[in-house]
Order: structure tokens, then C-alpha cells, then sequence
């Protein structure tokens, strides 16, 4: 794991013995950008004014962007081990499971006449989940966002520090 | 439309001014002494995005100066 790392500095490209490895001074910046992602998610909600909100979740964005790529890079080194895979057989009875309690949820929804039109994205998306990652099934609301105009469109909107 | 900063819009904005300033200090450390290219380069560039992020967030203090009362509200 430290191999790749380890060994630049011993032919002597570094022009010192730097005192945290490349590791150790990647982690410092990812955890604390972890950090600040979770506070200007908290300041966003906190905020009142809209143009601070906005300023907020503009930030949130940008910091949750650099985040991932630093951690795609320590991933690529070999730095950062993920956890290991889930089991089908967890997965299989996990979807299941939850499948069941969101159709519970649609039949009380149902009940209270609150049901609406949904296409029950869950069942459609079983076999094609791998190949749409940005698909998420569960956000089929888009319909609803763009009517209302305000909500999700920090993804897609004029956001000038979203490089 | 913007409204007077609350107390805790302040702390939050300036707690923020902080965390970004620091960031931008363990990245110079990154990009100086991190011996992977790749690191050091991403370290410079998440440099300029923080520098940009205070610029930001003082503008944003900086633009609700003169909507602040002068004193104490109830």
C-alpha cells in the first residue's frame, strides 16, 4: 500500500525528508473537506436569507466536488482502501425488504388519498441499477422539481464555481 | 432580495472564512511537499478555489454592511 509512495523520495527527488507521507498530507485535506461539506450543509439550513442560503450550497457544492476528486486521486494511488463489497445475497435482501416498506408507504399514502401518479421506479430499475448511477431511482420527482422551479437546481444551474 | 444578516448567519459565514483559510494552508503544505505529481497538482488548484470561496464569503458579509442595524433589535 505505501509502496508507490514511499519510494520517490528515497532516490532522492525530494529536496528534504518531508515529515508526512503522502498519505498522511492527502487524508488531512480529504477529512477536512469532509468536514466543511458537512457545515455549509448545516449553515445552509440554517440560513434565512436566500442569498446566504444560496451562498451556502453554492460552497457546499464546489467543496463536495473537490472532495470526491481528491479522493479519486488517492484512490487511483492506492491510498484510500474502501470498504469491501456488499454480498448479492445482503444486497438481494435489503432491496427486497425495502421495496416492501416503500409499498407499504404508497398503500398508507393510497389510504389518505395522497397516493398520487408515481411509475414505481423500484421495480423498473432492478436490472438496469448498475448502468444509472445518476439515475437515481428514488428522485423520479423531477417532474415535480421543475414545475416548482426552486428545489435541485443547483445541479444544473448557472453555478460559475462548479468547474 | 437581501435581508439583514442574523446573528448566526455571521458565525456561520465567518467560521467558514476559517475553515476555508485553513484549507488553503494544508494545501500549500500538500502541494509543496507531497512527492506524487498528481497530489501537488491538485493541491495548487484546490488552492485557487478556496482563495475564491473567501472571496465569497467576504463579499457576501461585506454586502449585507449596510442592511445591519446600528443597534440591538428586539
Amino acid at each position: 500500500m505505501y509502496q508507490q509512495s514511499y519510494q520517490p523520495h528515497q532516490q532522492g527527488q525530494a529536496q528534504h525528508q518531508p515529515i508526512l507521507t503522502d498519505e498522511d498530507l492527502a487524508y488531512t485535506v480529504l477529512a477536512d473537506l469532509k468536514r466543511v461539506v458537512n457545515e455549509y450543509a448545516t449553515a445552509a439550513t440554517e440560513s434565512s436569507c436566500q442569498q446566504v442560503r444560496s451562498l451556502f450550497t453554492n460552497l457546499l457544492n464546489s467543496t463536495l466536488q473537490m472532495q470526491g476528486q481528491l479522493f479519486k486521486t488517492m484512490e487511483q494511488n492506492n491510498m484510500y482502501s474502501t470498504s469491501s463489497p456488499a454480498l448479492r445475497q445482503e444486497i438481494d435482501k435489503q432491496l427486497k425488504q425495502n421495496q416492501q416498506t416503500a409499498q407499504k408507504t404508497d398503500q398508507f399514502l393510497q389510504q389518505l388519498s395522497l397516493g398520487g401518479r408515481m411509475q414505481q421506479p423500484y421495480q423498473q430499475a432492478q436490472a438496469p441499477y448498475m448502468n444509472q448511477q445518476q439515475n437515481n431511482p428514488y428522485s423520479p420527482n423531477s417532474q415535480y422539481q421543475q414545475q416548482s422551479g426552486q428545489s435541485g437546481q443547483h445541479h444544473h444551474g448557472p453555478n460559475p464555481y462548479y468547474m | 432580495m437581501l435581508q439583514a444578516l442574523t446573528g448566526k448567519e455571521l458565525e456561520y459565514l465567518v467560521d467558514s472564512i476559517s475553515n476555508e483559510d485553513l484549507l488553503i494552508k494544508q494545501n500549500a503544505v500538500m502541494a509543496e511537499s507531497a512527492t506524487n505529481m498528481q497530489l501537488r497538482q491538485l493541491g495548487q488548484q484546490m488552492i485557487q478555489t478556496h482563495r475564491q470561496h473567501v472571496q465569497m464569503l467576504l463579499q457576501s458579509i461585506s454586502q449585507h454592511q449596510q442592511l445591519a442595524p446600528l443597534q440591538p433589535q428586539q
